[in-house]
């Protein structure tokens, strides 16, 4: 076998441990499962796709046979309503950004915010965050919130540990609480948050994995996440979307901002802001 | 073999596979590559992986075969299998299942190629 096929195989072997976490194998039988394909990759010098298909759709036999739990993508009924923007309107000098828009989402509700470049989800979801005012309308939020911007929300000198401590602590968390929290919310990003890394030195998408933790940080009801996953490869990019539904199951409220469709299905409600095309009169 | 066929063949082994694997361990233990290159002699694949061990990991949990991570005489470290006592006893009163049903359809298609 040539140093190509096992840099490959490496590849392959990494996404089908995600995956087979993801699909709710035991940690254990999992890293047997991996080791178990590596042998045989080595054994057999195919690939594995050939061998084993793709990471997803053996983890998802390997799950089915050995009985592990579904994917957690548990849609329970919407609790009371958690966020209520009426006839929201913003306008930057002449130019209007938002026109009376409307989004109502309940506990254990997911709604996707779209749109092209500019049609101003972001302005959108930093007036449901409080952030900036509207030129008229009112956001309603009945809970406490949580808040992941596109980028920056981190302080560069600062590890992500003490970003826990300190987030904690204006959400009213214990040190060792708010540190626990943060590192049980990171594994579930498959990240290990602890070590001496300030927060200027993390990759990008690293950043991005802090932002969320913090956002999540207090357990509040109403999650604003605008396009958190910049940088995301696509594992991390799959345990986002875990990691929503399983909010959504403990009965938060979410909005998300996101420019990716393929998501789409599997929300309660969608917030097209695109702009409507005027008639050229 | 055409495509047709071959997805005949996949449905035909899906019946048997965990069986042809049970008969195999019974002759004595073996780790997948192994196994997979046995049904390939005996005439009954090509098995891939994919297929193979999700056949293996669920005779484990049910109790059918033990696994264990163990040095070969040579090479690597492997996930040996071996039948268990319990396996042993399925194996036996599947077999004689599977001779009666095999042996039904045998008959059936004898007339057609006798006709």
């Amino acid at each position: 076998m040539n140093h190509g096929q096992s840099v490959n195989h490496e590849g392959w072997l990494a996404a089908l441990a995600g995956e087979l976490r993801r699909h709710g194998v035991d940690r254990d039988l999992a890293g047997h499962v991996v080791a178990e394909a590596a042998t045989h990759l080595r054994d057999s010098g195919e690939a594995p796709l050939r061998v084993f298909g793709p990471p997803e759709t053996y983890a998802a036999a390997v799950a089915d046979s050995v009985g592990a739990a579904e994917p957690r993508v548990y849609r329970g009924a919407p609790g009371p309503v958690r966020l209520e923007a009426r006839g929201i309107t913003k306008r930057y000098r002449r130019h209007r950004v938002l026109t009376g828009v409307d989004l109502t989402v309940r506990a254990g509700e997911i709604a996707a915010v779209v749109g092209a470049n500019g049609s101003g989800k972001s302005t959108f979801l930093r007036i449901c965050a409080g952030l900036a005012s509207p030129d008229r309308g009112q956001v309603r939020v009945h809970g406490t919130v949580g808040y992941c911007p596109q980028s920056g929300g981190t302080s560069d000198f600062l590890v992500p540990e003490e970003h826990f401590v300190l987030v904690g602590a204006g959400r009213g968390l214990h040190r060792d609480t708010a540190r626990s929290a943060g590192r049980r919310q990171a594994a579930g990003l498959d990240w290990d948050p602890t070590g001496p890394t300030q927060a200027r030195h993390l990759s990008g998408g690293t950043r991005q994995k802090l932002n969320l933790v913090l956002a999540g940080l207090g357990d509040p009801d109403v999650l604003l996440l605008d396009e958190p996953y910049q940088g995301f490869d696509r594992g991390t990019y799959l345990d986002f979307w875990h990691q929503l539904w399983d909010w959504r199951a403990a009965g938060k409220a979410i909005v998300v901002v996101t420019h990716l469709l393929n998501q789409l299905d599997r929300v309660d409600t969608v917030l097209d802001l695109s702009p409507v095309r005027q008639p050229v009169g | 073999m055409c495509r047709v066929d071959q997805e005949r063949r996949g449905q035909w082994l899906r019946g048997v596979l965990d069986l042809c694997v049970l008969a195999l361990l019974a002759r004595r233990e073996s780790y997948g590559y192994e196994l997979a290159q046995s049904l390939n002699a005996a005439g009954v694949g090509p098995i891939q992986g994919g297929t193979l061990y999700p056949v293996l990991l669920r005779l484990q949990r049910t109790g059918l075969v033990s696994a264990q991570w163990r040095e070969g005489t040579t090479g690597p470290a492997r996930k040996y299998y071996r039948i268990t006592v319990a396996g042993g006893e399925t194996l036996r009163q599947t077999t004689a299942d599977w001779a009666t049903f095999s042996g039904g359809v045998g008959a059936i298609l004898r007339e057609v190629s006798t006709r």
